[in-house]
């Protein structure tokens, strides 16, 4: 039989978990796979970047380790992109000038940040959140005891402003929505967040739009100014307001983009070329891009099963379920957080003076689990994350007291 | 003997007059009314402004014989010093005791061409307060000035029979003092359901017979203007003989104003700083003020009461603040929301009890957590079965089914878990490296040392079914 050579193009999440599926159920070793990873080092753990503030290194971040590097049928190649492809040929070109041919070509581009186009948003002293390279940029330009502004207040804007705090700054948030990761948790959970947040030590501004970033004499930024006229020094900015799918290959590929970006595949992760996939957050799976790593492991793990012929099942979509933990602030959404769904219960349970508040959305049945937010308290979230779209398996009231996840089971 | 005075001709009057003589009191009673009929169940006018109540079913059982009923007969003055009351029409009545049971009057709103003189309504204009504002509306559509409880109810009832109705509240939601936005979204969509028009954080801002003007500017047509805007006690004798007023006439824990031989009761009288607004208040002080004329002396303590809006085919029920809000110092809140069933429920819980709530739309609720917060007992542990009037039955014991997922990270199912553990993993990093659970977002490690817990305690080492041995 003879060896198939699959191409990877990404090595993030995504792409690397791919790698650990294909070589995990390729039994009979009728792959050899390729990775062309753009950044300078193999797949890290990109949710825990805040990590890297916090006394972790690079190193920890690792996913691959000795044994999945050490494998014979696996060739990566950090540092190297790929820059065209000869669909015809079934050929990948890079940036080193190198070609290497495929049998599958699977895209994991990823995405990159979104920078809003305003005044100023390029000056020195403006920074992305995203790669172990952006975490050491601004660890090298953090003034400690200065304010410093991180645009988007989502669970990365979160995290950044975080690792702002660690790195002696004073940060603030500014967010465009009504409450914080607006995107995950419903207002309530967004009140005790920003509660939460602001005690500790970090500013908060929602419905707020970024006008422009204003320069200081020395030509770094040094304000960011608001829609509103509010002007919030800022010695630092960090863009952390969502992200666009890397799919610039789309057309010179001549593959077809989604709506709103990202190379458009079906529910399998497929384009319209048979041997060609995409997978992550690059992908646009029937149309829709998906911006948290959950979705894209399961996209991977579903070419991976077509691959080695297992075939498996398509991708199945998956919810935005999230859950931020920064000392001391406990938040969660999962399932259907904001009750979309026609005919959806809400049953809310709030303790200001705990500074808890916790939100199960139930189907009109009002049995089935939906999906919910927890703030202040989030013992709950897993029991409930795996019961989301089941029916309860007790009250909410016994589930949100969180006992059912941990410690001995309850006599019954 | 002991004559007892009793100014005001409503039901507090009438409740009281009722008992001093079936409690066998020994003076004279007289009951000395302004409205020109004797006492009639006022909270229902507004059934037979819509129809379905005829207004002589109103009137309260007769009094009896023993008591001195006077009405049409207005009282113009009080002369402590003298102990006597002078009337409208030249009488001067001694007592020994005093009762101010006068009641409230219709607030007008301060919209210029609502009122032709001070308390002369325009033409067109009338509150629902007196049997005499239930004559036949006028022709064209109804606009209710108030969106509480009385102009909820009116536009619910008047737009029964497809009368045309638009409901003007300045506030942002219905009923704003008794329910949070998303509460008041129910009632606003039985209303819109039946047609009424609501103009909602909106003003009237000028009234001309025959149509509104809003502060907007829009013009709504208006063959009545139906003033539910709340009362303002009616204290003017008091006010003028020196009785100390706020909000009402200021009654002590004996009913009794700074003056030991007057009394003030119902809707005209402040007690603990608030102002009654609702028969059953009016009827439990006049209860009280009876047992304590009648030497069974006992301090008056208002009881909780519930409110119960009259929408006829929809349940409601608003439960007050039982005693004074004390900020910090509830277990939370609890509340439902189902927009579709157009059902909502709030509690404010205090030490596992209701403190204060309201629940629509489910008749099974409303019954159910009124009788909780007028005993004051303690509510069950499962909370939404209580506010949907479910069974409370869950088909599990709280933990996740086999074939859920427990780390989606890595997409394990709780079988997974459970046959590699089988297979000989018998701890959590085991069982991490069997099926990579945990090692994603770690979310998920409550839940796995938990199976881990059970399995072991189970003590329980055959295989599952289907797993692979």
């Amino acid at each position: 039989m003879t060896t198939r050579t699959l191409v990877v193009a990404g090595h993030g999440m995504v792409g690397h978990r791919l790698v650990e599926e294909m070589l995990t159920h390729d039994r009979h070793g009728r792959w050899r796979v390729v990775v062309l990873g753009e950044e300078p080092r193999a797949a890290y753990d990109r949710v825990a970047l805040s990590s890297l503030l916090d006394g972790a290194t690079p190193d920890d971040l690792a996913l691959a380790g000795p044994d999945v590097l050490g494998d014979g049928r696996l060739r990566l190649s950090p540092g190297t992109r790929v820059t065209g492809v000869d669909r015809r040929a079934r050929t990948v070109t890079c940036d080193d000038g190198t070609e290497t041919g495929y049998d599958a070509l699977v895209l994991a581009t990823g995405s990159r940040p979104f920078v809003p186009p305003v005044p100023g948003h390029d000056l020195p002293g403006c920074f992305v959140y995203r790669t172990v390279e952006d975490v050491a940029a601004i660890r090298a330009a953090a003034v400690p005891g200065r304010e410093a502004v991180v645009v988007g207040g989502g669970l990365l804007g979160l995290e950044a402003a975080n690792g702002l705090r660690l790195l002696g700054m004073r940060p603030r948030v500014v967010e465009m929505a009504p409450w914080l990761m607006a995107q995950q948790i419903d207002e309530g959970g967004g009140r005790v967040l920003a509660g939460a947040v602001e005690r500790l030590g970090v500013g908060v501004h929602c419905s707020s739009a970024l006008h422009a970033v204003g320069a200081g004499p020395d030509g770094r930024a040094d304000r960011v100014e608001l829609a509103d006229g509010t002007v919030l020094d800022a010695a630092l900015v960090v863009f952390a307001a969502g992200v666009r799918p890397r799919d610039e290959l789309a057309a010179p590929l001549g593959l077809e983009r989604g709506e709103r970006g990202g190379f458009l595949v079906d529910g399998w992760c497929r384009t319209a070329d048979e041997y060609i996939w995409a997978i992550g957050e690059c992908a646009a799976v029937e149309g829709r891009c998906h911006g948290l790593v959950v979705p894209g492991l399961r996209m991977a793990e579903t070419v991976a099963r077509q691959l080695v012929g297992e075939g498996g099942q398509p991708f199945a979509g998956a919810d935005g379920s999230a859950k931020l933990k920064l000392l001391g602030v406990e938040v969660a959404g999962f399932g259907d957080a904001h009750a979309r769904a026609p005919g959806a219960i809400e049953y809310v349970r709030e303790d200001r003076r705990a500074g808890t508040y916790a939100k199960v959305v139930l189907a009109a049945d009002g049995r089935t689990l939906l999906g919910g937010v927890l703030a202040g308290d989030t013992r709950a979230y897993p029991v409930l994350r795996g019961l989301t779209g089941r029916e309860l398996t007790a009250s909410p009231d016994e589930l949100l007291a969180g006992t059912t996840g941990e410690g001995p089971p309850r006599a019954r | 003997m002991t004559g007892v005075v009793i100014v005001g001709g409503g039901p507090a009057a009438h409740r009281l007059a009722a008992r001093l003589v079936q409690y066998g009191h020994p003076g004279e009673v007289t009951v000395v009314g302004a409205e020109p009929r004797p006492a009639y169940h006022r909270a229902l006018l507004g059934s037979v402004l819509d129809g379905t109540l005829d207004a002589d079913r109103l009137s309260l059982p007769a009094l009896p014989a023993e008591v001195r009923q006077l009405t049409g007969v207005r009282v113009s003055a009080v002369d402590r010093a003298r102990r006597t009351v002078r009337t409208g029409d030249g009488r001067e009545l001694p007592y020994d005791v005093l009762v101010l049971a006068t009641g409230a009057r219709p607030r007008v709103p301060p919209v210029p061409g609502l009122e032709t003189g001070p308390g002369r309504l325009a033409e067109g204009v009338r509150a629902v307060r007196t049997a005499a504002d239930c004559r036949p509306l006028s022709e064209g559509p109804v606009v209710v000035l108030g969106g509480g409880i009385r102009g909820v109810e009116t536009a619910w009832a008047l737009s029964r029979t497809g009368q045309e109705v638009a409901l003007v509240h300045p506030a942002g939601h219905l009923m704003e003092r008794h329910l949070d936005a998303a509460g008041a979204a129910v009632p606003a969509a039985w209303l819109a359901g039946r047609g009424v028009t609501l103009h909602l954080g909106r003003r009237a801002a000028e009234y001309t017979p025959g149509k509104v003007v809003l502060d907007d500017g829009q013009v709504l047509a208006a063959g009545t203007v139906l003033l539910c805007t709340g009362t303002v006690a009616e204290t003017a004798s008091a006010r003028a003989s020196g009785l100390e007023v706020r909000g009402g006439v200021v009654v002590d824990a004996l009913l009794r104003t700074g003056d030991p031989r007057v009394h003030a009761i119902g809707d005209c009288a402040e007690h603990a700083g608030a102002v009654g607004s609702t028969v059953l208040q009016a009827w439990e002080q006049a209860e009280a003020l009876a047992r304590i004329l009648t030497g069974r002396e006992r301090p008056y303590a208002p009881g909780r009461r519930v409110l119960r809006p009259r929408t006829p085919g929809k349940d409601m029920v608003v439960l007050p603040p039982a005693g004074p809000d004390r900020p910090g110092d509830t277990d939370g809140t609890v509340s439902l929301l189902d927009r579709a069933g157009g059902r909502h429920a709030r509690l404010v819980l205090r030490g596992g009890r209701i403190h204060a709530g309201a629940v629509i739309g489910s008749p099974s609720a409303v019954a159910a957590v009124s009788r909780l917060y007028l005993r004051d007992e303690p509510v069950p542990a499962d909370l939404l079965a209580l506010l949907t009037g479910a069974d409370g039955e869950y088909a599990g014991d709280g933990t996740l089914p086999d074939e859920a997922v427990v780390c989606h990270c890595n997409n394990v199912t709780g079988k997974a878990l459970k046959d590699a553990w089988h297979s000989g993993a018998h701890d959590e990093a085991a069982l991490a490296r069997a099926t990579r659970a945990t090692t994603g977002c770690g979310s998920c490690t409550s839940v796995v040392r938990r199976l881990c817990t059970t399995l072991a305690g189970a003590g329980d080492d055959t295989p599952a079914e289907g797993a692979t041995p």
